[in-house]
């Protein structure tokens, strides 16, 4: 029983990893009704800029601080200056351009700062507490707290404020938006700089664990995207708890499905998806959206 | 969408089909493709230079170790260079030229590479990274007559002369590396539960085959618990969960994914398992690795090696760490403390080359790979005391001695028993 | 401009032209260095694989990003059936078949699935395939991998080896796309196009949404075998890097950049797929991944339909230059070929991949 309850938490740890990378491709979606294969790279770079800004002898928080405003800006950018050129065209086009920005950014990071894995600082000890008979470590306790906070925040702001509102309707319909005067073009920007902000708080919550690569998020990119499609595209509650679901089930299966074993384990969440979507097509906390003829 | 095509389509032809006429600009078919030894001139040496390529990942999720393979060897030969080059065994003074190819890590890329090296006129493949992408071409490398030697593979196939007439491995097969833990607990005479982590492909295998083997006889130590996990995974605390419920007093962890080792050191004590550690060589630096993951908090680290840490305070004045981090920043354009021991290692491949290349008679590889089945007992630069090159024996890489070393909290020392 | 697309039309000299391709192709390996030829090759192989994907993406509109798995299971059975002696005839065949049946199974349940979903069906085919492939090491070879040689140049032919393998692939890849040019603009190649446009429409025009994704999906999963087969051909040795998910992001890249809903396109993107690796090592090898994201960028930026569109758009270009009365202006972002209902379509493409669709059959 102890075994159990410890492979659980430790999947609650390692779902709140994916769920990070998680909200912040959700919100982009949410912002731009785009998928953005660049946004584990770009939150990367986030943590490479906090990084150096703790090297430059600046407190971690405030180093932080400053990297997730710098996220901001380089997310309005590549918005404006490379994005926008894709909008309304062929969505695959847009997805296979972020596709070559993860390539680009993963490489700046790469001749920037090397390959080797660097030792990020943790906001958080590497202590840790006993819930349930569980030892669980306060870092991770942490993240996930720091996780639920943001998604809750989110879901405020999409649900319950009028920017949220402005940044819906853009994504949902840029034309009719625009009729009905919003300004699409400033929108679309402060939604990939949110999400590049959000990134960048992701970024610097899973370096510690998985220090500092270029390629640090891959793996986790491919987790998020299941998690995201899973929970549901437009809810961040549902892509929390659909990554933390994966976590969990993939621990369990890996361990007491002989079948599975830890090498398939990877593949419990794709089957989870696969059931559910053909039940829930909307994903599990998604909307419905109804098409038109 | 037919619109769209119809002009697309001719003019597409008329495109591709003026690729070809390009490419038939280019120099008519001499033969060149093929052979490459006998007694006359290799492709890849002239009078004054010899040319050698490396494939290897210089982008993707191996390229930290995969830089450091050029890295190392471009640090040894710029400095050879430096001094004026290698005296080679037909009395020529030659040059030492290193050209790199990413792979990526795909077998795919790396026999392009390898065709593409073939055109370049290199005279060797050296250095390069993975099973898998050196497999891919080993084959054409054979059958063209090109050496492929000093890979950075444990897969013995690479030492096997029959099967691999132009290849020579250079680090310890896996195997050996499981071994000599294998043998050092076997005779600790003590009684003793060992668990056991792999890494789920040939590297993990070879660690676990090449230690099981040498408990095999051994009545005091059983394996209570043997698990896998994927190089990909970002997290493998539900195996080390698993393992602690066995209560083994050993662990071995065949694991060459630096965050994953570090993550696994801290996970395991944060769950209250103590074990005595086996680490591989690659993933067992005490600053990048041990330090970080609170390595202390264990009755003992347990790695194998043959190369000096750099990093480990024990040698931060030996005389050939300074001289290699030196030209690792001058030549190699590595400028940091190198956090895998690839940089080392390819840094000894840089010696060995040069010891063949000195006794090598003719400038062609048949005298090549003659002189550099040949060397015995060479002490490369780096090297621990008590291992030394050895090409002579067949089934063998170049370093096929290890010695067990087992960490102090700063660094190593060789561990002449268990406990 | 024109007169040259008005020869072009012309049957004759299109046929001509094509005799003259058809010759060039056959000659040119005789007399072309190895490289050369081991790039063409290579080129070949990946066209093919882009061709299928170009068939349920470009065509029909279906994200596919695990077409990889395909490769790498034909490439496997190839290798399986190579070294089990079989009649090479039947090894392409089962390099075909084998992938075909699968793709059949897993479009029979993903095609239910709308936009993302399938994406993301798609994406659980490399990510499991690779652990997978190790797993079953009696017939893969493991981690490390299988060799099969069976494409050097057999002794009464007196060619080398790349130039063998040339006509190999040449063959295949010849095949390959004239099938697919006459899938495209057959019956099936409507359905394909209407279901990419508007799922909605397409019931309504009698045409089942779900057996057209069925179809493109199978026959891409067929052209991932065949260039499995292609693979082994030209590489003779694979293992589960093979089918490593990276590589199939790479495949939709060289397919949007080729030219997506585009014959040529896939050879354009097949070139790319092979040359850009090349190229960014020429550049500098340690800064392939900085100039492969720059230079996939930069292309599409310019020509957001592909490099297929080159044409198309120095055309346009040079219309413009000989009629100044036009009026300027930024160029239209969408297709250069305006027609309003793609528009519409591309649109409701776009609401369909935010949201699903619960539309069945």
């Amino acid at each position: 029983m102890g075994t159990f309850i410890q492979l659980v938490v430790d999947g609650l740890a390692t779902g709140s990893i994916y769920a990070a990378l998680a909200l912040a491709i959700v919100l982009v979606n949410q912002a731009t009704g785009l998928i953005n294969f660049a946004q584990g790279g770009m939150a990367v770079l986030s943590a490479y800029i906090a990084y150096a800004f703790t090297r430059l002898g600046l407190p971690l928080i405030l180093a932080i601080l400053i990297a997730v405003v710098v996220s901001f800006l380089i997310g309005a950018v590549i918005e404006r200056f490379l994005i926008r050129r894709f909008e309304g065209g062929d969505p695959d086009t847009a997805v296979v351009v972020t596709i070559g920005l993860l390539a680009l950014v993963t490489g700046i990071c790469a001749v920037r700062w090397g390959y080797n894995n660097l030792a990020f600082p943790s906001l958080f000890p590497l202590t840790s507490v006993e819930i349930l008979g569980a030892v669980v470590s306060v870092r991770s306790l942490a993240t996930t707290v720091t996780i639920v906070a943001i998604m809750v925040a989110l879901q405020v702001l999409f649900l319950r404020t009028k920017l949220g509102l402005a940044l819906r309707a853009v994504a949902d319909n840029p034309s009719s938006a625009a009729l009905s005067g919003l300004p699409v073009g400033r929108l679309l920007m402060v939604g990939w700089g949110f999400a590049a902000s959000l990134g960048a708080i992701a970024g610097v919550l899973v370096a510690p664990q998985l220090t500092l690569t270029p390629g640090m998020l891959d793996t986790a990119l491919v987790y998020a995207l299941a998690a995201v499609i899973l929970g549901g595209l437009s809810s961040p509650i549902g892509c929390v708890v659909a990554a933390s679901a994966i976590g969990v089930l993939e621990n369990l299966a890996a361990v007491y499905v002989p079948l599975v074993g830890h090498d398939l384990k990877i593949a419990v969440p794709f089957v989870l998806i696969f059931v559910i979507l053909v039940i829930r097509p909307q994903g599990l906390f998604g909307r419905k959206v109804v098409v038109r003829v | 969408m037919k619109i769209r095509n119809k002009p697309g389509g001719v003019l597409g032809i008329v495109a591709a089909a003026s690729i070809v006429a390009l490419s038939l600009s280019g120099c008519v078919r001499d033969g060149a493709g093929q052979g490459g030894g006998g007694s006359s001139t290799s492709p890849g040496i002239t009078d004054t230079s010899i040319t050698l390529g490396v494939t290897t990942p210089l982008s993707g999720p191996t390229a930290g170790p995969g830089t450091c393979t050029v890295a190392g060897l471009a640090a040894y030969f710029g400095a050879v260079n430096a001094a004026g080059g290698v005296q080679f065994g037909d009395g020529k003074k030659r040059t030492v030229d290193v050209k790199s190819y990413d792979d990526a890590y795909d077998p795919q890329k790396s026999l392009s590479n390898f065709q593409q090296m073939v055109a370049d006129n290199v005279f060797a493949v050296t250095s390069g990274l993975g099973t898998p992408t050196n497999r891919a071409f080993r084959d054409a490398a054979i059958s063209q007559e090109v050496p492929q030697v000093l890979v950075m593979t444990g897969d013995p196939l690479f030492s096997d002369r029959e099967e691999s007439p132009w290849q020579l491995g250079f680090v310890p097969i896996y195997q050996n590396e499981g071994a000599a833990f294998g043998k050092l607990l076997a005779e600790s005479g003590a009684q003793h539960k060992v668990a056991i982590l792999s890494q789920n492909d040939d590297y993990g295998k070879g660690y676990v085959s090449g230690f099981k083997e040498a408990i095999g006889g051994a009545a005091n130590v059983s394996v209570v618990g043997e698990l896998t996990y994927e190089a990909t995974d970002t997290s493998v605390d539900a195996q080390l969960t698993q393992l602690a419920a066995s209560g083994a007093d050993v662990f071995f962890n065949a694991m060459s994914i630096t965050p994953l080792v570090i993550s696994s050191l801290q996970k395991a004590q944060q769950i209250g398992w103590k074990p005595s550690w086996f680490l591989p060589s690659n993933t067992s630096s005490p600053t990048a690795i041990l330090q970080p993951g609170g390595a202390t908090a264990y009755p003992g680290i347990y790695s194998v090696s043959f190369s000096k840490a750099p990093q480990s305070p024990a040698f931060a004045k030996d005389a050939d760490v300074v001289k290699f981090l030196a030209d690792l920043k001058q030549y190699g354009n590595y400028p940091d403390m190198p956090a895998f021991p690839h940089c080392m290692w390819s840094y000894m491949v840089g010696a060995t080359l040069e010891e063949a290349f000195k006794k090598m008679t003719e400038p062609n590889r048949d005298s090549f790979m003659t002189a550099l089945r040949d060397i015995k007992g060479l002490q490369a630069p780096l090297m621990l005391e008590g291992t030394a090159v050895d090409t002579t024996t067949d089934g063998q890489p170049a370093v096929s001695s290890v010695l067990v070393q087992k960490y102090d909290g700063r660094g190593y020392t060789t561990a002449e028993k268990f406990g | 401009m024109r007169t040259i697309s008005a020869v072009l039309a012309n049957r004759s000299v299109r046929a001509s032209l094509i005799a003259v391709v058809a010759i060039a192709l056959i000659v040119a390996p005789l007399i072309l260095p190895a490289f050369t030829n081991q790039t063409l090759v290579r080129i070949g192989v990946y066209a093919v694989a882009i061709l299928g994907l170009n068939i349920v993406m470009g065509y029909t509109g279906q994200v596919n990003l695990g077409q990889i798995f395909f490769v790498g299971l034909g490439a496997y059975v190839a290798a399986y059936g190579v070294n089990h002696d079989w009649n090479i005839l039947l090894v392409f065949v089962a390099a075909c078949v084998i992938p075909g049946i699968v793709g059949l199974f897993v479009a029979l349940a993903a095609a239910r699935l709308g936009g993302l979903a399938i994406a993301m069906v798609t994406i659980a085919l490399p990510i499991v395939g690779v652990p997978l492939a190790k797993r079953l090491d009696e017939f893969t070879g493991g981690s490390q991998g299988t060799s099969a040689r069976f494409t050097d140049a057999p002794d009464w032919s007196g060619l080398y080896n790349d130039q063998w393998q040339f006509y190999i692939v040449l063959l295949v890849t010849a095949a390959a796309f004239l099938l697919a040019r006459n899938l495209v603009r057959g019956r099936y190649g409507r359905s394909f196009g209407v279901v990419r446009e508007n799922e909605a429409v397409a019931a309504s025009m009698g045409i089942s949404p779900y057996r057209t994704k069925v179809l493109a999906f199978t026959v891409a999963s067929i052209f991932g075998g065949a260039s499995g087969f292609l693979y082994l051909a030209a590489v003779q040795y694979t293992s589960p890097e093979t089918l490593s998910f990276g590589h199939s992001i790479s495949l939709v890249a060289a397919m949007v950049i080729g030219g997506a809903g585009s014959i040529t396109g896939a050879l354009i993107g097949g070139a790319y797929y092979v040359f850009v690796p090349q190229l960014t090592n020429a550049i500098d090898p340690n800064l392939t991944a900085i100039s492969q994201g720059a230079i996939l960028l930069a292309v599409l930026f310019l020509l957001p339909q592909g490099l297929v569109s080159l044409p198309r758009v120095i055309r346009r270009l040079a219309r413009r230059r000989t009629a100044p009365s036009t009026p300027s202006g930024k160029p239209p972002q969408n297709s250069p070929v305006h027609h309003p209902t793609t528009e519409a379509a591309v649109r409701e493409g776009l609401e369909t991949q935010r949201g699903k669709i619960d539309h069945e059959d």
